[in-house]
């Protein structure tokens, strides 16, 4: 099911916006220095110049209550009726990590809950406010997006830990009419389960804890399948696109920029290649930032509509991709916000 | 059939159009593992081809990735 079933009214509507990165910046020289790579395969391999990290002790809802704020500031500090947290880094398995970031924010007693979709997490978040406005129950939604991503990798890693990083985005949707600018457009979303070890952490889990042989060896770090994951996320990608941009009525010319999680450099160019868009049209911070899982996609709308490379007017097309496997696309034209 | 590939890796790819001719190493090229999931993935739209990234990172010149692009074409398994 698309948006475009549920009407004209009630559709959720970006009203204001803000991120957050933690303090310590992570760079190519100073892994290449415990790790056996080097600057040169990294940069060619991912684009990443430099990652940010949560320090020790520093949980997801840090990032989180950092990044709330400012969204809700830029909003206006309008109430909120919800709290989304999109996250693959819960600060505990139990409870969800969003009621404590509702309650650090000051929006103790409504909704709050996460959402787990890794890096599809904002699409699928996106999803959930949109729902959760056009059923009603919510006239605002604060929506999140916030990962420790590093704190999953194995130190040791060089095929993962170049390539992530921390950070948090969020949003504040209200309701609104389909025609309005920032209304978010039809959501595309999707998943194939039978693919779902191919980006996983297989430990600390209920399958682990439950026992059964083999439970104990169950590798405790994030793992990854290059090669697949990079061929199944232009691919899904590509298809979600173009699928969302067919449910809005927009032409691929009609595109000017796409905002797409980025996991690693070449995946965007192959994927801006493979729909036939002008590279000004992509926008990207993963040179920055490492692949920032679920909140790669709201850190850098945020920071590029205050760059502004992201304008009022301007027709943005998402598309992210990840694990579950999970992917999900949608469009919106971007709004004069309070930056 | 060199040509249509040089193409794909120069403007598909991106490519350094100075590290693409025939004798080129697929590596020398900038044909790496993540690339060369793209050209299977580009030979497939746009000729209608199967060939795997696995079978291309065995060739280790551009000119025997052409040669089984034209085999594929001619539909030699």
């Amino acid at each position: 099911m698309t948006g475009s079933e549920i009407g004209t009214a009630d559709r959720a509507v970006l009203c204001g916006i803000g991120h957050w990165l933690p303090a310590r910046v992570v760079t190519n020289a100073e892994l290449c220095a415990r790790l056996d790579t080097s600057e040169d395969w990294i940069l060619s391999r991912t684009g990443i110049s430099t990652r940010h990290q949560v320090e020790p002790g520093q949980g997801t809802s840090e990032l989180a209550i950092e990044a709330g704020r400012a969204a809700l500031k830029s909003a206006g500090g309008v109430p909120v009726e919800a709290v989304v947290l999109a996250t693959t880094t819960p600060d505990y398995p139990c409870p969800a990590t969003a009621p404590a970031v509702a309650s650090a924010l000051g929006l103790g007693g409504v909704a709050a809950f996460d959402v787990a979709a890794v890096c599809s997490g904002f699409l699928y978040g996106l999803a959930t406010a949109a729902g959760l406005i056009a059923s009603g129950m919510a006239q605002r939604v604060l929506l999140i997006a916030a990962e420790a991503f590093t704190t999953l990798l194995d130190p040791d890693d060089r095929t993962t830990v170049p390539i992530f990083g921390d950070g948090a985005g969020a949003v504040v949707l209200r309701r609104g009419q389909a025609s309005e600018p920032g209304a978010i457009g039809p959501i595309v979303l999707g998943s194939d389960g039978d693919r779902n070890e191919m980006i996983i952490v297989k430990g600390g889990g209920a399958r682990q804890r439950s026992g059964g042989p083999g439970a104990e060896s169950l590798p405790q770090y994030f793992q990854m399948a290059g090669r697949e994951v990079f061929r199944e996320a232009i691919e899904r990608m590509s298809a979600s696109a173009t699928e969302a941009l067919a449910a809005v009525g927009w032409n691929l010319s009609d595109v000017d920029r796409m905002v797409a999680h980025q996991a690693n450099a070449r995946i965007n160019a192959a994927l801006a290649s493979m729909l036939g868009l002008r590279p000004e049209v992509v926008l990207q911070n993963i040179a920055q930032v490492g692949n920032t899982a679920g909140a790669s996609i709201p850190l850098l709308l945020a920071q590029a509509a205050q760059s502004g490379t992201l304008k009022p007017g301007h027709r943005v097309l998402l598309a992210a991709f990840g694990g579950g496997l999970t992917w999900g696309a949608s469009t919106l034209t971007w709004p004069e916000l309070d930056l | 059939m060199y040509e249509l590939l040089k193409t794909i890796l120069i403007e598909d790819l991106k490519l350094d159009p100075a590290e693409v001719s025939p004798d080129a190493s697929r590596e020398d090229a900038g044909l790496d593992s993540l690339g060369v999931v793209e050209l299977s993935m580009v030979l497939s739209r746009r000729l209608d081809i199967d060939i795997s990234d696995d079978e291309l990172l065995e060739l280790k010149t551009l000119a025997a990735i052409v040669q089984l692009i034209e085999q594929r074409t001619a539909g030699v398994r």
